[in-house]
């Protein structure tokens, strides 16, 4: 699956590179005019009418194109926003979004060239997860705030980085922890009593079905099975028929996407249906999934998600309206990374209306402090960049993704046992 | 060893579709010496081939494998003529390698252009239909695609070994020199050869999309895949490749099943470089290569 | 002619003090920044032309030891502190050498096989050895991931280090290549790609002769690695063992000029700043994709040699005519002479390639 594919990407990268030969040859680098310097919003003194530029690098090419792409709408559509309504403090915003193709080295370089060549004046997080880390550090290197709407890894934290902000309600890896204690907040009697895992090899899939099941092992909910499969896994029909082999009350899906999708069907192939199921990824697709594994099939299957059609979180709706007004389709087609992405700008935003500036140092500290309203909820960080807040729980219920714990965002009550295969 | 069963069950079922991608490898190899690395892009392009046939105007992709085989046919032997040919014979196994492979990136280009990124799956009515026989589970589009694979390798035979054309393509195989002074033109027979291998890997292609998800950037994983095989059998032998497809399916899927699927893949690398190291030419590859 | 005999040289030292004297010249560091992962790829590019041009055996597997020279880095660092900074390159000669005494092995066990079946042993050996970084959990944290500590170095002279650290790693690839060149291991090794049977035939150890070309090779590759996960911080086993780092430099080696010393420079130099700039000014389309693989034909089909073999031909046509207008001023022939030797081992790849 994925990781293969930056083969791909990267050879998408190449290209560039040959048809430098021909193009290039002769023009040599333009560049070496500016000598190094950190330029710590020293762009922002110049003129205050000056756009406001905002940098970010996006996987746009490549296997996860598609998220990618959904994250320069979220970033775009902000920018528009916030430009009709007369920018930031009176600046114009423009967002300058370049390709990484997926590359830790390209990553790094294109950090490198829009905060010391193009001088923008903040940085937005890369989307593909893998790359935060790297690119995190170049910020950080300049002094720019990191506002990151993906690749919310333990290892991200652990860098104790001060001008990182993952911009989600919790980090990745705890995302599943609302179906843990929704699953623990059921009687004696309807809680399961044995569980099976299917993890898939990657830092942000696994870890979120690792916790489910430290969680639930404490509780004295029994593991009957637990597999990790690597990611070019094309077949998982041994996996899913071991786990129907034992018939667990609750299936735990650490899954990715077209992963999820194989469980499914998997499982419809077995005929065995759990009493819970979870995934962690994939199936919190409003458009994506049902298409997938058949809409009737998705009765019930839960997962967890930070945005979803119909949140009552502070501007989802203006947000959502103004998707669909320039992207087409409905609130079922909108896509959570495009909110996430919007997230980032909101708060930028909110920074510059709350104290009246918009340098880097001040978003760092101030989004340090206190709790800030966007389309993902309320958001506040621990010193590390760490979310403090956590993740709704999803369920497909009459071929919806509706919110159903906790209680505060509940639209509907859950529904269980999950009904059985095609509905 | 339930578990044990199960996985040898499903690897041979797999191994079907392998076989018949490999043989379509292996034939070019036989035909050109060329390792062919855009095989596997040509087998997700056979795929999107017929998802298109399927979502488009309903056709079966069982039924629209003969549609989609004469397009890639035609597309091989455009391949060969533009491609392969210009390549001077000294160096054409080693450049061909490069230039296969950019064939591979520019299939996947145009994938990815035409279909996007998404992952695709042709979801025929009978997708999820399955039995159960004596506690094992068999799915019928495994058993369907196993059926027809086995039937697209037997044309195969059948057109290697009972036609004029495929006398050709065989004695170019054993003799290139002696296949000239029968009269064969070995240019032709190439091109030709070529297009056959795409049109296995567009039959292979058909039944694919039915097992599996994929995407334009599939093919990766089908061509270390595909290379285990035909390597695994003997470059240029048939015969090899479908015992390669039987031998990695089964040892992937008996692992996945038995140990874990982080290990699957390994376990056939492994068996593959065994078999090299003692045996370079592959278990039914002929002696005569390996000094090319 | 002494002036040709010397040019070699001179060249070689012009290149290189002018590459020194680069970061004075105060360049921003995004420029700074491009020129090391170029260096990178020119010093891998040049020692896989030992094994892949020289020797003629084209391994897909160096990004393998690549990896193992990044974990290494990354595996040592887990329980040694970094305080000055430059910790890290003390290690690579550590690297070096064991990669290098890690290649001996392996290159007993694949040379064995030749051509486009040793090609194929050594990319399965690159998915083993990446399969064994996923699933190792214990000692490389699989697919989680290892971090390095930051480099100490300040914000305005951060590249530097990494920078004349892999411009020394090119010194060395290139008298490795230079060395090659003109030595009796240099014409074993050409033997061996022009036909090894009867190289040994001969009388040359062609055995012994491999299995130190792919060591050096290998060992400069992992050095490489353990610069290249240092300078990125964070390593994913699907980045550090990654066959696109070999096809990079496969392809790089082949637009410059197999079995040349400037080749693979050159084409790492084309390739690597061209991908990097472009790709950032360019954006994405999928368009690229079918873009590249176009003029990658393009090349393969016009170029079959490479830019190096192609100039140097051009250029012997033409003092050949200058020689036959000026008959008795002919200047090659002259055994010293580096051009007609470096055109001749050119020569000789095409010839006795297959």
């Amino acid at each position: 699956m994925h990781y293969r594919n930056r083969l791909r990407k990267n050879l998408t990268l190449a290209t560039a590179a040959v048809a430098a030969a021909v193009l290039v040859a002769g023009c040599a680098s333009k560049a070496g005019s500016s000598g190094g310097g950190g330029p710590t919003g020293s762009g922002s003194a110049a003129a205050s009418k000056a756009p406001l530029v905002i940098g970010a690098s996006v996987s746009l090419t490549g296997d996860f194109s598609d998220s990618g792409k959904g994250v320069q709408r979220g970033y775009q559509l902000w920018a528009d926003t916030v430009n009709a309504k007369g920018g930031i403090l009176g600046r114009k915003v423009t967002v300058k979004i370049v390709d990484d193709a997926s590359s830790p080295t390209q990553v790094v370089t294109n950090y490198q060239n829009l905060i010391n060549k193009d001088h923008v004046d903040l940085t937005f997080g890369p989307f593909s997860t893998l790359l935060t880390i790297p690119a995190s550090q170049v910020a950080k290197r300049y002094g720019y705030a990191f506002l990151a709407p993906a690749g919310g890894g333990p290892d991200v934290f652990k860098q104790n980085l001060d001008n990182f902000f993952f911009v989600q309600p919790a980090p990745t890896t705890q995302s599943g922890d609302v179906f843990a204690n929704y699953i623990l907040s059921l009687s004696a009697a309807d809680r399961p009593k044995t569980a099976a895992y299917a993890e898939l090899d990657d830092p942000f899939s696994a870890p979120i079905a690792e916790n489910i099941r430290s969680k639930f092992e404490a509780a004295g909910i029994q593991t009957v099975y637990k597999q990790v499969y690597p990611s070019e896994t094309q077949d998982l029909s041994p996996v899913m028929a071991a786990i129907a082999a034992k018939k667990p009350d609750v299936i735990i899906g650490g899954t990715q996407s077209e992963d999820a999708y194989v469980q499914v069907k998997s499982l419809v192939q077995l005929k065995y249906s759990p009493k819970f199921m979870f995934q962690s990824n994939g199936a919190n697709s409003p458009l994506e999934y049902p298409n997938k594994v058949g809409a009737a099939n998705t009765a019930g299957i839960m997962s967890s998600a930070d945005w979803y059609p119909g949140s009552k979180a502070s501007g989802s709706d203006a947000f959502t309206a103004a998707y669909i007004a320039k992207f087409g389709g409905s609130a079922q087609t909108v896509d959570d990374n495009s909110a996430e992405a919007y997230a980032a700008g909101q708060l930028v935003e909110a920074v510059a209306a709350k104290t009246g500036k918009i340098d880097n140092a001040t978003i760092i500290s101030s989004l340090h402090s206190g709790s800030w309203p966007t389309v993902l909820g309320d958001l506040a960080w621990g010193a590390n960049g760490a979310p403090t807040g956590q993740y709704s729980l999803v369920q497909w219920q009459g071929g919806k993704l509706i919110p159903v714990f906790p209680t505060d965002v509940a639209q509907a009550t859950p529904m269980f046992p999950k009904p059985n295969w095609g509905g | 060893m339930h578990a044990l069963i199960q996985g040898i069950i499903l690897g041979v079922l797999t191994a079907g579709v392998y076989a018949l991608m490999a043989s379509g490898q292996t034939l070019i190899f036989g035909i050109m010496k060329v390792v062919n690395l855009a095989q596997g892009a040509m087998v997700i392009l056979g795929a999107y081939l017929s998802y298109q046939l399927f979502t488009s105007f309903g056709i079966d992709p069982l039924l629209s494998i003969p549609i989609t085989t004469i397009a890639m046919f035609i597309l091989g032997v455009l391949v060969e003529v533009l491609f392969l040919r210009p390549l001077r014979r000294e160096d054409r196994s080693e450049l061909s390698l490069l230039v296969t492979f950019a064939v591979a990136l520019l299939l996947e280009g145009f994938m990815s252009v035409t279909w996007k990124t998404t992952i695709r799956s042709t979801n025929t009515s009978y997708a999820n239909s399955s039995w159960t026989v004596f506690g094992y589970q068999i799915t019928l589009v495994r058993l369907w695609a196993f059926l027809l694979s086995i039937a697209a390798l037997g044309v195969l035979y059948l057109l290697l070994n009972r036609t004029r054309f495929g006398r050709a393509i065989r004695a170019t195989v054993q003799n290139p020199e002696s296949a000239r002074l029968l009269g064969v033109e070995a240019s032709r027979v190439s091109a030709l050869g070529f297009g056959l291998g795409a049109a296995t890997a567009a039959a292979a292609g058909s039944v694919y999309g039915l097992l599996y998800p994929f995407n334009s950037g599939s093919h990766y994983d089908l061509i270390s895949r595909l290379l285990s095989i035909v390597l695994l059998g003997g470059l240029g032998s048939i015969g090899g490749a479908v015992v390669g497809a039987l031998v990695v399916s089964t040892s992937s899927a008996i692992v996945a099943s038995t140990i874990s699927p982080s290990w699957s893949e390994m376990t056939f690398f492994v068996i593959l470089l065994l078999v090299l190291l003692i045996r370079p030419q592959g278990l039914f590859g002929s002696t005569s290569r390996g000094a090319i | 002619m002494t002036a040709t005999r010397y040019l070699g040289p001179a060249r070689g030292i012009a290149f290189f003090a002018i590459l020194a004297s680069l970061p004075s010249f105060n360049l921003a560091h995004w420029v700074l920044n491009i020129a090391v992962f170029t260096l990178m790829y020119a010093v891998m590019s040049s020692s896989w032309n030992l094994v892949g041009g020289f020797a003629g055996y084209p391994s897909l597997g160096h990004a393998a030891f690549f990896g193992i020279g990044a974990y290494g880095t990354a595996l040592w660092f887990q329980h040694h502190g970094i305080t000055s900074g430059y910790e890290p390159f003390l290690l690579l000669p550590l690297i070096g050498v064991g990669a290098a005494v890690l290649g001996l092995p392996v290159a007993f066990i694949a040379m064995r096989t030749r051509s486009d079946v040793f090609a194929i042993v050594t990319i399965t050996l690159l998915f083993v050895t990446q399969t064994l970084a996923f699933n190792l959990r214990s000692l490389t944290h699989g697919a989680q991931g290892l971090s390095i500590a930051v480099a100490p170095f300040s914000a305005r002279t951060y590249e530097r280090p990494f920078y004349y650290v892999l411009l020394i790693l090119l010194a060395v690839a290139m008298l490795v290549s230079f060395g090659a060149m003109r030595s009796k291991f240099g014409l074993a090794l050409a033997a061996i790609r022009a036909d090894e049977d009867k190289a040994r035939g001969i009388g040359v150890r062609t055995f012994g002769v491999k299995l130190l070309s792919f060591s050096i090779s290998v060992g400069i590759t992992a050095m490489v690695g353990g610069v290249w996960a240092y300078y990125e911080g964070f390593i994913y086993p699907q980045f550090a063992v990654d066959p696109l780092v070999t096809i990079a430099i496969v392809l790089m080696t082949f637009l410059g000029g197999r079995a040349t010393l400037w080749g693979p420079v050159l084409g790492a130099f084309i390739l690597e700043t061209a991908q990097q700039t472009l790709a950032y000014s360019l954006g994405g389309s999928q368009f690229y994709l079918i873009a590249y693989a176009m003029v990658f034909l393009l090349v393969m089909l016009l170029m079959p040699r490479g830019i190096v073999p192609s100039i140097q031909d051009g250029l012997r046509r033409r003092r050949r005519r200058a020689a036959v207008d000026a008959p008795g001023a002919g200047p090659q022939g002259s055994p010293a002479d580096p051009k007609s030797r470096n055109a001749r081992s050119a020569m000789s790849t095409v010839k006795g390639h297959a």
